[in-house]
């Protein structure tokens, strides 16, 4: 009679989690599996098509292929993500871990809230706060023109930069965290030990840090390559996918395609089942890295 | 000692960039919800005053009328200790489940949790909205008065099943390594295992308990997209869709204001990440070393 083994015959303990398996396969599950039916459909947000499944074959798909704003949309996708989470915060965060991490460095403090907080303030707020930080008449405008820049406003003549500078300002603290802890897990005499062989910083880092980091790097990719990807909030609040269409992430398209004249719910999902996929690869192969990680015990 | 020194200036140099590229943003936001003429302009006021946040009772121009910020942030009160409730709730009796017995497909079921929790969210609101059109639009014509959409249950509901995901992993690692030589113990005197689950490990598990409601209360509290597509009512609006149209709003913007509620808005969620750092942290090494 141990908790962990069986005791009466009925499972009433397995009974325990239908609820939440209940919840998620009603508004989880089965809103992607209605997706991909109606995918196939022309149906329509409203009017007459509303309410009927019409089926259409793969009118949508072939329809997207042809579709100049979608191709749009995944070009300022693709750039948004290897900009804003590969190259920005994945090197960032790891490079503010390690320098969390140097001894005798006033103002580490401060430096790490103001990265923490960055990340945990309701994303509605950082949109608003970089709607106008990035503006004309915002303080963003005003440093650069201290560096002797032109003041203009930099959400109309360079918005994809700007929203993927806010965004690397958004997320760089996951990697930060995440990376602090890779770093914590290496012992110190290691790094005593190459001091008194005579490494240099640079090869401490090359021969010690990277390699050891590297798996969490590569975890860290594939994250926050699924999380930029799916952003819609922050860029929603602080352009609206403008000007346009120049900052219109495939969410921002699927938002204004279906619940937004011309209110074309069938085609606007059958362009988030394709991303879904995309995300799908990803999330699959992560998960094969973390099986890897757990057999070799790292 | 040269070299240690150019370091100790190159490591400063470094520090003092990263405190104005994160820090920056915060400067506008935080002076102009105190600045009496605050603007897009980014300055620091002559005189502090507090009327933009005594200004939370004030109806709303632009909005119809009644609708004052204030609702907002009670809707939101209403619907993020609701979802963190009942998330808690169900998190709590599955991870009973998960962790005290031992069934097939139990890893299957965690990893369609890690799936379900990295799907982007839009993926799943659009069909959400349009089932729920149609229950309604069914309803209807049975005579049946059915509503979801533009209602508090409606948006609860959804908000709920999508946090879940993440509040089972986090049980999951939490309540495994909790010991069962207790329950054990307390079953040996005559509790049932699910009494001595409630009774003994439960309020061992208090702590971690209390951070996944605070972690749902926060993620429900700063939800866009969801109550987005599902209220239609300024008057059935979170605070932060009510920032949106309030920003997005035509006419005078009026910052200060804005930013005041910004900061009411934004305070809890700051709090409560700072005190569930230690847990978010071991959610975190849950999602990166299972």
């Amino acid at each position: 009679m141990s908790p962990r083994t069986g005791g009466s015959r009925f499972p009433y303990g397995q009974l325990l989690i239908l609820p939440a398996l209940i919840m998620m396969i009603a508004f989880i599950l089965l809103p992607i599996i209605w997706g991909i039916v109606v995918s196939f459909t022309d149906m329509s947000l409203v009017g007459p098509r509303a309410m009927k499944l019409n089926f259409v074959g793969l009118k949508n798909y072939l329809k997207l292929l042809g579709d100049a704003d979608f191709y749009n949309s995944l070009r300022v996708s693709f750039f948004f993500t290897l900009f804003s989470a590969l190259l920005g915060q994945a090197f960032l965060g790891l490079f503010l871990a390690i320098l969390m991490r140097q001894e005798g460095l006033r103002g580490k403090t401060l430096a790490a809230l103001a990265v923490f907080v960055s990340w945990v303030i309701p994303e509605v707020v950082a949109g608003y706060m970089w709607g106008v930080y990035a503006s004309k008449r915002g303080l963003f405008c005003d440093m650069l023109s201290l560096l002797g820049f032109k003041p203009r406003n930099l959400l109309i003549t360079n918005p994809l930069e700007m929203i993927i500078i806010a965004n690397i300002w958004r997320g760089t603290a996951f990697s930060m965290i995440l990376f602090s802890a890779a770093l914590e897990s290496i012992p110190n005499y290691i790094y005593e030990a190459a001091h008194v062989d005579g490494a240099s910083a640079y090869q401490r880092f090359r021969y010690i840090t990277f390699p050891l980091v590297s798996r969490a790097l590569l975890v860290d990719f594939v994250l926050i390559t699924i999380w930029t990807f799916s952003v819609f909030t922050m860029v929603f609040v602080m352009t609206g996918g403008g000007p346009a269409g120049k900052t219109e992430l495939w969410t921002i398209f699927a938002y204004r395609r279906s619940l937004q004249p011309p209110y074309e719910v069938g085609y606007a999902v059958a362009s988030t089942n394709l991303m879904a996929l995309l995300v799908l690869v990803l999330v699959l192969l992560y998960m094969r890295m973390m099986k890897k990680i757990e057999v070799r015990g790292v | 000692m040269r070299r240690k020194l150019a370091w100790y200036i190159a490591g400063h140099l470094a520090l003092a960039l990263v405190i104005i590229f994160f820090g920056a943003p915060f400067l506008w936001l935080f002076f102009s919800a105190f600045d009496p003429k605050a603007s897009a302009e980014f300055r620091i006021p002559e005189k502090f005053t507090l009327d933009w946040f005594k200004a939370m009772y004030e109806p709303l121009g632009g909005m119809p009328g009644g609708v004052i910020p204030l609702t907002w942030i009670v809707n939101s009160i209403i619907i993020s200790v609701s979802t963190a409730t009942l998330v808690t709730f169900l998190t709590i009796i599955s991870a009973y489940s998960l962790t005290r017995y031992r069934f097939k497909g139990q890893e299957a079921l965690l990893s369609a949790f890690v799936i379900f929790r990295l799907m982007p969210m839009i993926v799943v609101a659009i069909p959400v909205v349009v089932i729920y059109a149609q229950i309604e639009g069914i309803a209807k014509a049975y005579a049946l008065n059915i509503a979801l959409l533009n209602t508090f249950h409606g948006l609860v509901l959804v908000m709920s099943a999508l946090i879940l995901p993440f509040t089972l992993m986090i049980a999951e690692g939490y309540f495994r390594a909790l010991p069962v030589e207790y329950e054990e113990a307390a079953m040996v005197d005559g509790c049932s295992r699910f009494v001595a689950f409630m009774k003994v490990t439960l309020p061992l598990a208090l702590p971690g308990v209390a951070t996944i409601w605070l972690l749902s209360f926060v993620t429900a509290w700063g939800e866009f997209l969801l109550p987005l597509v599902i209220m239609r009512s300024p008057y059935m609006y979170p605070a932060s869709v009510g920032i949106y149209y309030w920003f997005g709003m035509y006419g005078r913007i009026e910052y200060g204001r804005i930013s005041a509620f910004s900061l009411l808005f934004s305070f809890p969620s700051v709090v409560v990440f700072l005190i569930a750092r230690k847990y978010l942290a071991r959610g975190m090494a849950g999602l990166v070393t299972r």
